[in-house]
């Protein structure tokens, strides 16, 4: 099976999920049982395993699974997580729940289904239906609805929480940068490609510059199963979470434990599809969202101006640069930022963006995507000849409009082509200023304030943790 | 087979160990070795002789598996198990390490230069290609990494005077590169071997490419030109011109086209060395490639390399498991 994760977890150990099984070397936990120790094992024409006790007693036999989360601990990991993603995470899950919440009967208690699509997401399902991303976003909340939904969202509502956690945590960072060493340049942490990228192989060096601002989608998974939850008076559990995203390794994030709630035993986002996931959910419907009737957004958790969904400035990959940059030169220099102008370095996926004044550099940032690129900024680093203060770091080449889940180009067009079409799209939403929204600012008294300080750091940051490297000599091939 | 090959010389040059990989600097005075020890060795004549000239052995902390020499003759990298590759600079007698190139997941397999000594690639294990920028501070940056093989990735070769680059792996095949819109791509796979395709070398004019596998074969591979009537332009055409087989009886392990005759030699697991001549008189599109000399014992254990010498016709070197050098010398008949 091709693989569908960035290219980034393909270099690493990571990739070898895509192998077969047959290599894995993580050690099976065996819960053993006590008693008796002699018994046969019979294996039966269909494969599955008996225990045959002395007194003739049959036992049918567990088969060993191997979780996701095995896998992402394991450093010698050869196991194919990708069909461990695709059954816990998949539309066909989706429709598993939906159909399960259909047959209910009155008695149980239904799981309220929430869909929150991701702003590139819906733009790469606008350029394949020739809409608006607006338009698309009013179709695909029908069309989901119409599946048994009961809540849209749109995770640009949630990024505005990202955007602002990150101008603050830059503050933060800035202020200490002469006591901490390690302060800056502050990496952008929304790319679960390069997160797992830099926990795998460059472990403690590394994850110290790390925002701990979470991404958008699990800024989400905060906003549904915590405020969400309370304010319908459901439990967590009882909510099933989707996302929309435009990448597979969204899927790695979404069951990373950080994001598990065990008192709940429920994870912050349940399940994530790509763009393309969704596509085949319209095939398999046999509905074009052309002909789909065009239904009112969830503005609970979207950003919206009237019925039309606003975006935010800078790079299709969230503007995570843009905001901080024009926060940090506004906070620290009282500079006005109108425009950014960036300068093209190596290659068009290494930009520059510097804030002077009199001829001095008051801020240098940087957007690196593309594994080529991550990797000259983290050798950089490691010479102590990194001049950046801040760092938008994507696996992806050419960033998230560009993820591995979206669309695929269809007849003539190149991807060159479909790519400035959905970042067209992408740009055509009116963009809106973090700062200056209101709901959001609302959200962060009424329901921030609420629960405590600690609470709050934990609903809008995360940590990252360091993979311990192992060599196995056995896996050696000259 | 009427031409002679004859021992010069041989020198234990990686003792109690393997020695993985020769190669000569441009102008042919010095010969670097690298093993299982660890090290890199430079060896130079001295009247008569050849002589171990310096040990490089502080860089790497498990097997050097390849060396190449800048083509300007000052630099050498050295390819290692650690998962680095390291770039020393020729300092009159003495070699330092300029830099480190980390990046690579695992085992570092091959280095190579590009023929203009800007570019350099490394091959490995992790299954990827990385093409490297050298500026004028000496500093590398990465320009690509291509995943274009599914296993282990064994050697990477320039072609000698065009920036397109060529890779052998484990999964049996050979990929073709060129740059294409800032970044690097895979503009052709060629299939043909059934097992790991172990090294590869091209023709003097960078016609032709020929490979040398585990499945006992050599195949010379040929480019279209677009004016063939093949391929749509989007990707080069590479086909098999011909397959030297059921002279090999074991993998073999590097093929090496001479710059000055045009003969091709090979290095056997069997512990042999073979020298190939092309009939002059086949078609082109059909070349023919004549067994010319056959030196079946040549090491105690399998030969893991052969290198013709850059300038002195004929001569080579071929290294092996035994931790040995040989030095030989070829005379063709004609």
């Amino acid at each position: 099976m091709a693989s569908h994760f960035s290219g980034v977890l393909q270099l690493t150990d990571l990739d070898d999920f895509i192998t077969p099984s047959q290599e894995c070397v993580k050690p099976v936990k065996v819960d053993k049982k006590q008693g008796r120790s002699v018994a046969k094992i019979q294996i039966e024409d269909d494969g599955s395993y008996f225990q045959v006790n002395q007194d003739g007693q049959r036992q049918k036999l567990e088969k060993a699974k191997i979780t996701l989360n095995d896998c992402l601990a394991c450093s010698g990991c050869i196991t194919s997580a990708e069909s461990i993603l695709i059954t816990q995470q998949s539309h066909e899950e989706l429709y598993r729940v939906l159909r399960l919440n259909q047959q209910s009967s009155g008695g149980e208690q239904k799981v309220v289904v929430v869909v929150s699509v991701s702003p590139q997401s819906r733009a790469s399902l606008a350029a394949r239906y020739g809409l608006s991303s607006s338009e698309t976003a009013r179709r695909l909340t029908a069309f989901f609805k119409n599946l048994g939904v009961q809540y849209v969202f749109d995770t640009g509502f949630s990024r505005t929480f990202s955007l602002l956690e990150s101008q603050r945590e830059f503050l933060e960072r800035f202020a200490r940068k002469e006591e901490d060493k390690k302060a800056l340049p502050m990496l952008a942490s929304a790319c679960p490609g390069w997160i797992c990228y830099a926990e795998k192989t460059h472990g403690d060096f590394i994850l110290p510059y790390i925002s701990s601002t979470r991404s958008p989608q699990q800024m989400m998974g905060s906003l549904v199963k915590n405020f969400f939850a309370r304010q319908q008076g459901v439990e967590p559990q009882k909510i099933y979470h989707v996302t929309v995203m435009p990448c597979y390794d969204k899927k790695l994030e979404a069951s990373r434990p950080d994001f598990y709630l065990n008192e709940f035993e429920t994870r912050e986002v349940d399940c994530v599809i790509t763009s393309g996931e969704v596509l085949k959910m319209l095939e398999e419907e046999g509905v074009s969202l052309n002909d789909v009737e065009p239904a009112p957004l969830d503005t609970m958790f979207s950003s919206v101006c009237g019925e039309e969904l606003l975006c935010h400035a800078g790079s299709g990959s969230g503007g995570y640069l843009h905001h901080v940059y024009t926060h940090a030169a506004k906070q620290l220099f009282g500079m006005e930022v109108g425009e950014l102008t960036y300068k093209t370095l190596k290659n068009k996926d290494f930009q520059e963006v510097t804030l002077e004044k009199d001829g001095t550099v008051l801020l240098r940032f940087a957007a690196t995507y593309g594994f080529r690129n991550i990797q000259n900024l983290v050798q950089k680093l490691k010479r102590g000849k990194s001049p950046y203060h801040f760092v938008e770091v994507m696996a992806c080449p050419s960033g998230c409009l560009n993820g591995g889940g979206q669309l695929k180009p269809v007849t003539e067009l190149s991807n060159k082509d479909l790519l400035q079409q959905v970042e067209d799209l992408y740009r055509a939403e009116q963009p809106s200023a973090p700062e200056e929204d209101t709901r959001v600012a609302e959200l962060y008294h009424t329901w921030l304030e609420s629960v405590g300080a600690e609470s709050a750091r934990q609903l809008l940051h995360t940590q990252y943790h360091a993979v311990e490297k192992s060599t196995n000599g056995l896996t050696i091939k000259w | 087979m009427k031409d002679t090959v004859e021992l010069v010389q041989r020198l234990s040059a990686h003792p109690d160990s393997r020695c993985w990989y020769v190669a000569w600097n441009p102008k042919g005075s010095l010969l670097a070795s690298c093993g299982g020890d660890r090290a890199v060795r430079i060896w130079g004549k001295e009247g008569d002789s050849w002589e171990c000239k310096s040990v490089l052995s502080d860089g790497h902390q498990r097997t050097v598996r390849k060396v190449a020499w800048s083509p300007c003759g000052n630099y050498l990298a050295s390819a290692s198990f650690d998962a680095t590759t390291c770039i020393w600079k020729k300092k009159n007698d003495d070699f330092e390490c300029l830099t480190v190139l980390e990046g690579h997941e695992n085992e570092v397999k091959c280095v190579a230069w590009a023929p203009s000594g800007n570019m350099l690639a490394t091959c490995s294990r992790d299954k990827s290609v990385w093409i490297w920028e050298v500026d004028e501070e000496d500093e590398y940056e990465c320009v690509s990494v291509v995943n274009s093989h599914t296993q282990d990735v064994k050697h990477v070769v320039w072609h000698p005077t065009q920036e397109l680059l060529a890779s052998a792996s484990y999964d049996n095949k050979v990929c073709i590169y060129k740059e294409e819109d800032d970044d690097w791509e895979c503009r052709a796979t060629l299939e043909g071997h059934t097992s790991t395709v172990w090294s590869l070398s091209f023709d003097p004019e960078g016609h032709r490419l020929a490979s040398c596998s585990d499945d006992r074969t050599v195949k010379i591979w040929k480019e279209c030109t677009p004016g063939d009537g093949e391929g749509d332009g989007s990707t080069d055409t590479w086909k098999c011109a011909c397959t030297l087989s059921g002279f090999h009886s074991r993998t073999v392990y590097d093929v090496a086209w001479d710059r000055l005759t045009g003969a091709l030699a090979t290095a056997c697991g069997d512990d042999g060395i073979r020298v190939f001549k092309e009939d002059p008189a086949a078609d082109p599109e059909q070349p023919v490639f004549n067994l010319t000399a056959h030196v079946p014992k040549a090491h105690s254990q399998d030969v893991n390399c052969v290198a013709w010498h850059p300038q002195e016709v004929g001569v080579m070197a071929t290294c092996s498991d035994n931790g040995e050098i040989a030095i030989w010398k070829y005379e063709s008949e004609v």
